[in-house]
């Protein structure tokens, strides 16, 4: 599916062999974590037998998830035989379900292949399996994942894309005491970081997800999940003044060079994870800019990046942030803000997640989704960390730290929950992420009409309307 | 003669016909698994290949000609067509050269074994590994780029950065924040003008306190009045626990140290410079009555050298004004110069080694007697040595061409970011992949970019058939 996943992945991959230290950690925490939560764990009888499960995680990830499955394993007698496909999951499931072998239950990253898979027929709705557990997933959750009427997925991870991730000694540096909650107070709180002599923001590009993925909130921010949604299936046209006004607001950030680490011409060459490093530096060097816009998957990053660093305002051992990474440095985030006139727009969020489904009913297999949907699932992971989970049952409390905390339940209480609209745009998703970097390059208004055109012919030719 | 005896040989006619048909079978029985193997993993798929591009992105609907027509009609194709004829262009001919350069020279050195190996050793890592190695070399950051810092090293000496760089995108005006405003040529000026025995106070921002440290300022201070002189501060007018505050010098504010200043008459002529101490103090001593002004020169702020994008899509030919078209067709982006150049650090080995072979073979009497004949080593490259190798050149050569004709390893390890279809760096072949396995997945974009592929490349193909069948 999307390339932006394959480069996400390659670059979380990148990130286990520096976190490998926590390995010994996690390997405590699977022995601790599953036995107290095995009690509060609802007495389902002994089921037997085996299920074929296949999701994307690998390496650290794989771990963390069969540690989630081994309370299940043990109350239920049944063996999950997990199979990691990595970032091809989608691909792997669609040509699994066409040769006719497909698991019995899959996770996917895109519940445009498990609409894709229900309107084929082949999945299972899954109101009956999961009974009262349906009402803990927020509706803008379940809503992606319903097929006339009928659900077919239950929500077991999700990502948020709404954050944007500030060192907050570099804050301190400016006296920037509160962060921003419009879109205005973000770029005065940017003037006054130059003042003080510190680079605002440090600007991802690469192959242009990352900047797609900034358009994205600010659309979604401004024009509303409503227009999101129609603007990802090619329902309004690219031309349209809610495009041009996403444009606008964007070139308010990109039309300052000198709010952009490198100004423009560095700011082509940020990509991921650089981009992160630049705000959260290794030790040895100092940060460059005081935020990163981008989504919660960055404190992998972060974390592997240092040890020392720690999530919220204040360093290890109760010490002040530092910038320096080898003292006690830290890592925040706060949610994207929305112009001061879309107020209403704010508890709207981008984000990404991991859906499990139902492909070929059995009594295993079906205890095996109701417990992926069920709280104890997703706490055990939470206690983990690198994880959030939308459902709204697994306490805030079991998160490892505040910074999770409240991205978890940014995801939990989202109005609307939009997917990456650039994922959903098919043959064309690699013209669009163009598209975005041209105009970084040249952020003035009289670009905007010629890139809206340009975009509008690329949709139309890719999605056929 | 010949025929005859031969016949001789091998007994009556009749007998002759049967071995000979049974000779047939074994040799068709033979090349059954071979010829089924060709057929299941290059006929069929080449044959699916073609079918497929005829249609739809899910391979369910056959769409005429409609796949080509996209291709042609996008200027994504031409960027990486326009990519293909520059590698075509360029690598063949420097490859050739490099390996015929190296080949030679080897034979006339000592250790020459020891040479060739090192020169043959890349063609032995996997082009991701160099790829990633060149990925590092041609970095941005000085500090990780060995080339930029060379480039770094030579532009600090002709242009030496000043003791507050700038930053990119920001300029000298952006600092003035009190009592100061920009004057010409990026220096920065007193906003009123001062007479004999008055203080200045400018103040400014914009520059990290980091900076400041390394510098060794002190808290600002203003210097006191002196009869005769102008005096006056230099101070960062940001306050982190009072940002709002401006021109008051506050507790945490340090000096400027190490500013270079002038003192300027009213017609804007330079009377005398000074430089700043560590709190950011300064003194014009004996300085007449005035009206002067204290310019802040604009050396202090020289940005410090940012970098070569080696690997950046800005083109080397001048075609930002042309159309969208020309644009894609005549732009030369340097990140295809340095994957060519990364590029034929992999294979420069490998021609070297061809060639060195076809130099074994030489006659090396005609090169002696050129030697005795007086030619010199100049001479005898350029008349003897270059025409009795041609055909080994020629083959280097062809060979090359086809292997960048369908370029496709170093374009997308080491131009992970532009080599997307319509990026600078794009090629035929990288395109066929993400058109095929990226985002889109469509097959039938991908299979008919792949038959217009094959069709480029079976020109020079024949060519090296016919040179091979014809030996």
């Amino acid at each position: 599916m999307s390339q932006a996943r394959i480069v996400l992945s390659a670059a979380r991959r990148h990130k286990l062999f520096s976190i490998a230290a926590f390995t010994g950690l996690l390997g405590l925490a699977v022995t601790m974590v599953p036995a107290s939560v095995s009690t509060a764990a609802p007495a389902s009888s002994h089921i037997g037998g085996s299920v074929s499960l296949w999701a994307e995680w690998s390496s650290a990830e794989q771990q963390n998830f069969e540690a989630v499955l081994v309370p299940f394993e043990a109350e239920t007698g049944v063996t999950v035989n997990y199979s990691s496909k990595g970032s091809n999951m989608d691909t792997a499931i669609d040509a699994a379900v066409a040769g006719g072998a497909p698991p019995q239950v899959a996770l996917v990253p895109d519940p445009g292949t498990l609409l894709a898979l229900a309107k084929k027929g082949a999945i299972q709705p899954l109101a009956p399996v999961l009974g009262s557990e349906v009402s803990d997933y927020g509706s803008a959750w379940n809503n992606l994942v319903t097929y006339n009427g009928k659900l077919y997925g239950v929500w077991f991870k999700g990502a948020n894309k709404n954050t944007i991730w500030y060192n907050p000694a570099e804050f301190a540096l400016a006296g920037i005491k509160t962060t921003p909650t419009t879109w205005q107070q973000l770029l005065t709180d940017a003037a006054t970081l130059k003042r003080a002599g510190v680079t605002p923001f440090s600007v991802c590009t690469g192959i242009g997800w990352p900047v797609a993925d900034l358009w994205q909130n600010l659309y979604l921010k401004t024009a509303g999940a409503t227009s999101y949604n129609a603007l990802a299936a090619h329902n309004i046209p690219w031309t349209s003044p809610t495009v041009t006004t996403a444009f606008d607001t964007l070139a308010e950030l990109v039309g300052q060079p000198s709010y952009l680490l490198g100004g423009t011409k560095g700011t082509l060459a940020n990509a991921y994870p650089t981009c992160v490093d630049e705000v959260f530096p290794k030790a040895g060097s100092m940060p460059k800019a005081a935020m990163v816009i981008e989504a919660d998957f960055v404190v992998n990053e972060i974390v592997g990046n240092s040890a020392n660093y720690t999530a919220g305002t204040t360093g290890a051992g109760g010490k002040k942030c530092t910038a320096n990474p080898a003292a006690t440095p830290c890592y925040d985030f706060f949610p994207f803000p929305a112009p001061a006139a879309d107020q209403k727009n704010n508890s709207a969020i981008q984000g990404s997640g991991d859906v499990a489904m139902l492909l070929k009913p059995s009594a295993a297999a079906k205890a095996l989704i109701k417990y992926l949907g069920s709280p104890e699932a997703g706490e055990i992971w939470a206690h983990l960390g690198g994880f959030a989970s939308p459902n709204k049952m697994v306490p805030l409390s079991s998160y490892p730290d505040p910074v999770t905390e409240a991205d978890a339940s940014e995801l939990q209480h989202a109005t609307s929950f939009v997917f990456s609209l650039d994922d959903l745009q098919g043959s064309w998703e690699p013209s669009l992420w163009q598209d975005m970097l041209n105009f970084v390059k040249n952020p003035s208004p009289s670009n905007i009409a010629g890139i809206e055109k340009t975009m509008q012919a690329q949709a139309t030719a890719a999605m056929g309307h | 003669m010949a025929v005859v005896a031969v016949e001789q040989q091998l007994g009556p006619p009749r007998r002759r016909v049967r071995r000979e048909g049974q000779h047939h079978l074994q040799s068709l029985a033979f090349l059954v698994p071979g010829a089924v193997l060709l057929l299941a993993i290059v006929i069929w798929p080449a044959i699916a290949t073609i079918r497929y591009s005829f249609y739809n992105g899910t391979a369910t609907k056959a769409v005429g000609f409609s796949n080509y027509k996209s291709l042609f009609s996008t200027a994504d194709t031409l960027i990486a067509f326009r990519n293909n004829v520059i590698w075509v262009l360029v690598f063949p001919f420097i490859v050739t050269v490099f390996g015929l350069v190296f080949a030679v020279l080897s034979e006339h050195i000592r250790w020459s074994t020891a040479f060739k190996t090192i020169i043959f050793l890349p063609i032995v890592f996997s082009v991701t590994a160099s790829s990633l190695v060149f990925t590092q070399i041609f970095q941005l950051d000085p500090h990780v780029g060995v080339l930029n810092a060379l480039v770094q090293t030579v532009d600090d000496y002709f242009h030496p950065p000043g003791a507050y760089p700038l930053s990119s995108g920001q300029t000298a005006a952006s600092l003035a924040t009190s009592g100061v405003v920009a004057g010409p040529h990026g220096t920065l000026e007193s906003s009123t003008a001062v007479r004999a025995g008055s203080t200045v106070r400018i103040g400014l921002t914009g520059v990290n306190p980091d900076t400041l440290t390394v510098l060794g300022a002190r808290q600002a201070r203003l210097p006191a009045p002196s009869p005769g002189a102008v005096t006056g501060l230099v101070w960062r007018d940001f306050s982190a626990s009072n940002p709002s505050n401006i021109s008051g010098v506050l507790p945490g504010e340090d000096g400027f140290p190490n500013l270079h200043l002038a003192l300027l008459a009213s017609d804007g002529s330079i009377i005398t410079t000074t430089t700043t101490d560590a709190f950011g103090r300064f003194v014009f001593p004996h300085v007449g009555t005035g009206p002067f002004r204290v310019q802040i020169e604009a050396s202090n702020f020289t940005p410090s050298f940012s970098g070569t994008f080696w690997l950046g899509p800005q083109s080397l030919t001048p075609t930002s004004n042309l159309s969208q078209t020309a644009q894609a067709l005549l732009s030369v982006p340097l990140i295809d110069i340095s994957e060519i150049l990364a590029y034929l650090w992999i294979w420069a080995g490998f021609t070297m080694v061809v060639v060195a072979a076809g130099l074994a073979a030489l006659d090396r009497e005609a090169l002696e007697a050129a030697h005795v004949d007086g030619a010199t080593e100049w001479q005898t490259f350029r008349r003897i040595t270059i025409p009795m190798l041609a055909p080994v050149l020629t083959v280097v050569f062809v060979t090359m061409v086809i292997n960048v004709l369908k370029i496709f390893d170093i374009v997308v390890n080491l131009g992970v970011d532009t080599s997307q279809p319509g990026g600078q760096s794009s090629t035929l072949a990288s395109d066929v992949y993400y058109l095929g396995f990226g985002g889109g997945v469509h097959t039938g974009l991908a299979s008919a970019l792949a038959v217009i592929l094959f069709i480029l490349v079976v020109p020079a193909m024949l060519f090296n058939l016919k040179r091979i069948s014809g030996k």
